[in-house]
């Protein structure tokens, strides 16, 4: 009996620990949040503190950015700015966002990402200005071994017998439904060629029939990137700046750029509610603007991104090949049907994987 | 009691509620989806499969670990734990490295059209890798405690060796072999860090119940993922049930 009694007074003491640890963290947290109030108030003098909360893809090109930036607003406004990054996959980092994460700038790998923070009241106010609110683009290509020996050129290589396919779940990985999406809408874009309309069923069909080939479902397009550097697969469903990104370290591939495919877009988005707590408004706004701005883009450019910007766009244009049949999300019908009809419960993706 | 409570009780229950949280049907539903069923039949299998395989190596290696004295064995018997020590994700990677296609095995097993990783073979060396221990610690003590005049009582009645074997040793050893394999079942079940990096994780094909569960959860759907865990929990605390069962007759006796 005095064993058990005694047992449970430590429990509670131990308890009541965890909850004073709690509250002086939470204590602390709220004094830095304070901290960051005052340097916002004057914005002649002191510090400001930027947390920035973006997907994992865009972390080498930041590490660049991020003292342009800091610079440029140290001389425009004499604050110096002290970024707090926190970079995760893009539909981990929209969850965190919406669960309370104190980002001022969301930075994130498509638009159905802002669009959970946007639904958690967090963002009050209209993000798709300018460039509706994207900051780089990219297309979705195939990565191949050097001098691809298979001689992959198209979707339909993906398909013949033999070949064994990468692409990331789309069902743990966001940023993977812009892979499936470019293959259902390559799908499509066929059929409306063969028959003049759009056919979901010959997009389905199509899809499964790379599918059938998939080596291995990987929980991210890094996961993905990996196993291939490894050495499984011979073909890779991938972002094109990736693929760029990995050569530019050395990493051979070869970059397939398939007739029809998805334009990738990526936005950024100032989270109102959180620079509102802050006081960072002013700061969280620039910001946003420098990633549009002629500079930034010239880097995410050397970083394998494509640019918004139609000037820096034209600059580089003979850079990229642009895809005979490129088309958008909305030739999908937008982010939301998408959602519903692909990635829904008994979506397309769901029959394709069930076989049905 | 408060910490099994606590720790143990109070977070099994939550799933059993969780799972039912949208009532039976949508229970049934989740369980009763082909995605879901063909994961939990796959991992049963290759459990299972995984489980036969620790029975005859695990009883082996702790045989020779108990009757041998050789230079190392005080190592070797320390290492047997180490699967135990080790993240399993650490597990899955070491697989990756050595029987993957850049490695010599991986090689010589695709040139001879055989797939390893990313296919079943690999899910059920990670689960081998994993449950390893299980077998062995649970014959040992028994092993020790086998008195050696029985066995040497066998031999001098003229008993050949493979009698002496199946009729004095193994009789002594099935209890801990039974444990220890129904342990060795549950663990390999949900065995999820070493399984994710080596299967290729397509479901209806090589998605196992746990990362078929992470899935469900990383994609917003808390009640499917708990309704699976549901099913494997209650295969696990029958199985667990059956051992202190078991155990308890043994110790009985």
């Amino acid at each position: 009996m005095m064993g058990i009694k005694k047992g449970r007074s430590g429990a509670a003491r131990a308890i009541a620990l965890l909850v004073l640890l709690l509250i002086i963290a939470g204590c602390s947290g709220n004094s830095g949040n304070n901290g960051n109030e005052d340097g916002g108030e004057t914005p002649a003098e002191g510090q400001v503190t930027l947390v920035i909360g973006a997907y994992s893809v865009v972390k080498d090109a930041f590490a660049e950015l991020l003292p342009e930036f800091k610079q440029k607003w140290l001389e425009e406004t004499g604050q110096t700015v002290v970024f707090q990054e926190s970079y995760e996959a893009s539909g981990t980092q929209a969850r965190a966002i919406a669960g309370g994460f104190e980002a001022d700038v969301a930075v994130l790998a498509m638009e159905g990402d802002i669009d959970k923070v946007e639904d958690a009241g967090f963002i009050t106010k209209n993000w798709r200005s300018p460039n509706d609110g994207m900051i780089t683009e990219s297309i979705v290509v195939l990565g191949t071994r050097p001098g691809n020996p298979l001689g992959i050129s198209d979707w339909e290589d993906l398909a013949a017998d033999g070949v064994k396919v990468l692409y990331p779940n789309p069902k743990t990985s966001g940023g993977a439904q812009w892979d499936i999406n470019a293959i259902y809408g390559a799908g499509l874009k066929k059929s409306e060629d063969l028959n003049g309309e759009k056919s979901p069923e010959y997009a389905k069909q199509f899809l499964k029939s790379i599918h059938h080939n998939v080596e291995s479902l990987d929980k991210s397009g890094r996961a993905s990137m990996a196993a291939f550097e490894y050495g499984v697969g011979d073909v890779i469903v991938t972002y094109e700046n990736e693929l760029l990104a990995r050569i530019a370290k050395g990493i051979p591939y070869d970059i397939v750029i398939p007739k029809s495919t998805i334009r990738i877009q990526n936005p950024a988005a100032v989270v109102d509610k959180n620079v509102d707590k802050h006081g960072t408004r002013d700061v969280a706004e620039a910001f946003v603007a420098f990633l549009h701005s002629p500079e930034a883009q010239r880097k995410f450019v050397e970083y394998g991104f494509r640019a918004v910007n139609e000037e820096v766009a034209k600059e580089t244009a003979d850079r990229y090949v642009v895809p005979q049949e490129l088309f958008d999300i909305s030739y999908l019908g937008g982010w939301q049907h998408v959602r519903e009809t692909l990635y829904s419960k008994r979506g397309v993706w769901y029959q394709v994987l069930a076989d049905l | 009691m408060l910490y099994f409570v606590c720790l143990i009780v109070l977070p099994i229950c939550g799933i059993y509620v969780q799972s039912l949280s949208e009532g039976w049907s949508a229970f049934w539903e989740s369980i009763a989806e082909p995605l879901a069923w063909k994961a939990v039949m796959l991992t049963i299998k290759l459990a299972v499969i995984a489980t036969l395989i620790n029975m005859a190596l695990g009883t082996m290696i702790g045989w020779v670990l108990i009757r041998y004295r050789f230079p190392g064995r005080t190592i070797l018997n320390s290492l047997v734990d180490l699967p135990f020590a080790l993240p399993t994700a650490v597990g899955g990677l070491l697989i990756l490295l050595l029987l993957g296609p850049g490695s010599l095995v991986g090689g010589l097993a695709q040139a001879i059209g055989i797939q390893i990783v990313f296919h079943e073979p690999a899910i059920v060396v990670a689960m081998v890798f994993v449950t390893f221990p299980f077998v062995i610690r649970a014959i040992q003590p028994l092993l020790e405690e086998l008195d050696k005049s029985e066995e040497e009582a066998a031999y001098t009645l003229g008993a050949s060796k493979a009698k002496t074997f199946f009729q004095v040793i193994l009789p002594t050893m099935a209890p801990g072999i039974a444990s220890g394999a129904m342990l060795a079942f549950s663990r390999g079940l949900a065995e999820f860090g070493a399984v994710v990096l080596v299967a290729g994780n397509i479901p209806g094909k090589t998605l196992v119940a746990s990362v078929f569960i992470f899935g469900e959860i990383e994609s917003n759907n808390p009640q499917g993922a708990a309704a699976v865990s549901v099913l494997l929990l209650t295969l696990s605390f029958l199985i667990l049930w059956i051992v202190s069962m078991i155990q308890s007759r043994r110790s009985g006796q």
